[in-house]
């Protein structure tokens, strides 16, 4: 009893971490058509730039989460102006390649500057995992870990917050009626451009931050950016592009079956999970568990 | 332009003699590239599906050619060993791919893109973790008898390589290229005129997968090791559809002169500059400018065009 709910703790806040990543993916997508194959390199960007900045430069943990949110805004507009606004004129065929493409030499370029200026500059050993000790929290004769809690409590705010966002700003309005039926968008006079500098700056900071949490309770290493990339597609796709809520069960889905597998198969069987379950949904259910596909 | 391609052709040919040793190694890769380009070329340029999982069909020849030729039983056949390992890597290939395009085709456009790319990553787990037949992480030795210099396997690659372009071309100009353009120009029309899809989808898949799975028993013969990382890497799949883009797809010569560009960039990057931050970094930040700079690859873009020689090649 104490062992399984362990494993449902780490499972959901495994796979809150992978909603969260699935998320801000979703959103951009459904939105922009733009697939951002470097998604999974800025998460570990984040963990990293957490890491040095509460560890090695010693700062308040908080401070580290401000410095860091302004930090990847910053590579967010660079993101946004550099790559997604050149693509965004382009045919469907042409954009989705384009974007692959670009934003896949982009995440080379990503981890190999981070995994080589981390291990000349900050440690030899590239891995990089957070100090900050979580006391374990004791529930009614569990003992549960207190990283992992946290990172629970970070999703379900942040969630939240983009539901909120969604539902009750103008601009999260806006940002469902680009997805829904983009001309009909235009035809109100909203600005795409805008509204994907906005989309593209949330999603990146939101990312990057989720990979500050997830270093607390995981270590991670600098080449893991683009298998977390397809990590987060086969959320997506579990749920449907476009569909959040249904994000959300996704993940927390394929985090319990992934921790599940690796207790009861082994560790090695763990990725194949999310393989085999994207593979069987995208040929059986195209549209996502949950119906509303983007085609 | 017949006499620039038989030329170029017969150039390559006689290259070998001047080359070095390791410059023929990295000849002999480029064709191996150029091979899954051009198969990989098939399924975008003409049938208009993006297919990440080009590299399946490489790791699975590399795998099945090299656990064969470690059968005690299979090495007593003599010459017929090649013969048995290489036909038997090919049907595998094939028959993965025909099966593969029931549940693929179902999908189209990101989702085809995905669910190709998860192929590479699901054989990568199988070669993993069913360490008994695969060697797992360790890998798997070619046994040395078996090993094939770089000098017949440039040869090889050459002829592969051609073949695999002469595919492409004879797509250009036949019914059944232009059954797979209707198809890449409208689906659905494409099958109210009478074309049966699916066959011609599968038909699509299979051809472009078996140059490849040569491709892969080539490599494997001739590095004499295979490991997941090597024969199943990602960039397996997603190079050869870099290096068509960047050429043009849907063009005979496009994925040639993308797999070539590549690869000299890739060479001078790894090999000859050899600077203080890590080569990949450049070569990622050039891949994402090609892609935001030459949207319809070099074939297709107008100063090509103003080259008399290079418009030929373009046209076809």
């Amino acid at each position: 009893m104490a062992r399984g709910l362990e494993l449902v703790i780490s499972g959901l806040s495994l796979g809150g971490v992978y909603a969260l990543l699935a998320f801000a993916m979703s959103l951009t997508i459904s939105t922009t058509r733009v697939l951002n194959v470097a998604h999974g390199v800025f998460f570990v960007w984040g963990g990293a730039f957490f890491v040095i900045l509460s560890r090695h430069l010693g700062l308040h943990p908080v401070l580290s989460i401000a410095l860091l949110t302004l930090l990847f805004f910053f590579l967010a507009l660079l993101f946004e102006w550099g790559i997604v606004r050149t693509l965004l004129g382009r045919s469907v065929h042409l954009l989705l390649v384009g974007s692959i493409m670009a934003t896949f030499g982009l995440g080379l370029s990503m981890e190999s500057a981070l995994g080589y200026s981390w291990v000349t500059f900050v440690d030899p050993y590239p891995v990089f995992s957070s100090s900050l000790v979580m006391f374990p929290v004791h529930l009614g004769g569990v003992s549960l870990s207190g990283s992992r809690l946290v990172i629970l409590a970070f999703v379900v705010v942040t969630v939240t917050a983009f539901h909120l966002f969604l539902q009750r700003t103008f601009l999260g309005k806006g940002a469902r009626a680009m997805a829904q039926n983009f001309d009909g968008f235009l035809v109100i006079g909203l600005n795409p451009f805008r509204l994907s500098l906005i989309l593209f700056s949330l999603a990146i900071v939101a990312t990057a931050i989720s990979g500050a949490f997830y270093v607390l309770a995981v270590p991670l290493d600098p080449y893991q950016g683009l298998p977390l990339t397809l990590k987060s597609f086969t959320v997506v796709i579990l749920a449907g592009v476009g569909n959040l809520p249904g994000t959300l069960v996704a993940g927390a889905l394929l985090g319990l079956a992934e921790v599940i597998t690796s207790q009861f198969f082994g560790t090695v069987w763990a990725p194949a999970v999310s393989l085999a379950v994207l593979f069987l949904v995208l040929v059986f259910r195209p549209t996502g568990l949950f119906g509303k596909g983007l085609d | 332009m017949k006499a620039l391609v038989l030329g170029s052709v017969a150039l390559l040919g006689v290259l070998p003699f001047a080359l070095s040793s390791s410059w023929l190694l990295v000849m002999f890769l480029s064709f191996l590239w150029l091979i899954l380009t051009a198969n990989y070329d098939i399924l975008d340029g003409f049938l208009g599906y993006i297919n990440l999982g080009q590299g399946a069909f490489f790791g699975l020849g590399a795998y099945v050619a090299t656990v064969l030729l470690n059968v005690p039983q299979m090495q007593e056949l003599g010459v017929l060993t090649y013969v048995v390992a290489a036909g038997s890597a090919l049907g595998v290939a094939a028959l993965f791919a025909a099966v593969m395009a029931f549940p693929l085709f179902r999908l189209k456009g990101l989702y085809f893109a995905i669910a190709t790319l998860i192929l590479i990553f699901l054989l990568q787990v199988l070669a993993l973790n069913l360490a008994e037949l695969t060697g797992g992480s360790y890998g798997l030795y070619v046994p040395p008898r078996f090993f094939m210099s770089t000098f017949v396997g440039y040869y090889l690659a050459l002829t592969l390589a051609v073949a695999a372009v002469a595919v492409n071309w004879y797509l250009s100009r036949s019914t059944l290229g232009l059954a797979f353009r209707c198809i890449k120009g409208d689906d659905h029309a494409a099958g109210s005129i009478g074309l049966d899809l699916m066959r011609y989808k599968i038909l699509a898949l299979v051809i472009g997968s078996l140059p490849s799975a040569a491709a892969g028993v080539l490599f494997a013969l001739n590095s004499g090791f295979i490991d997941p990382n090597i024969a199943l890497g990602v960039e397996r799949s997603l190079l050869p559809a870099l290096m068509a883009l960047l050429g043009g797809t849907g063009t005979v010569f496009g994925p040639v002169f993308g797999t070539g560009l590549i690869r000299i960039m890739e060479t001078i990057f790894f090999h000859y500059l050899h600077l203080p931050v890590p080569s990949m970094l450049f070569f990622g930040l050039t891949l994402m400018l090609v892609a935001l700079l030459i949207p319809d690859g070099l074939m297709r873009s107008p100063w090509i065009k103003r080259l008399p020689a290079l418009r030929r090649l373009a046209s076809v």
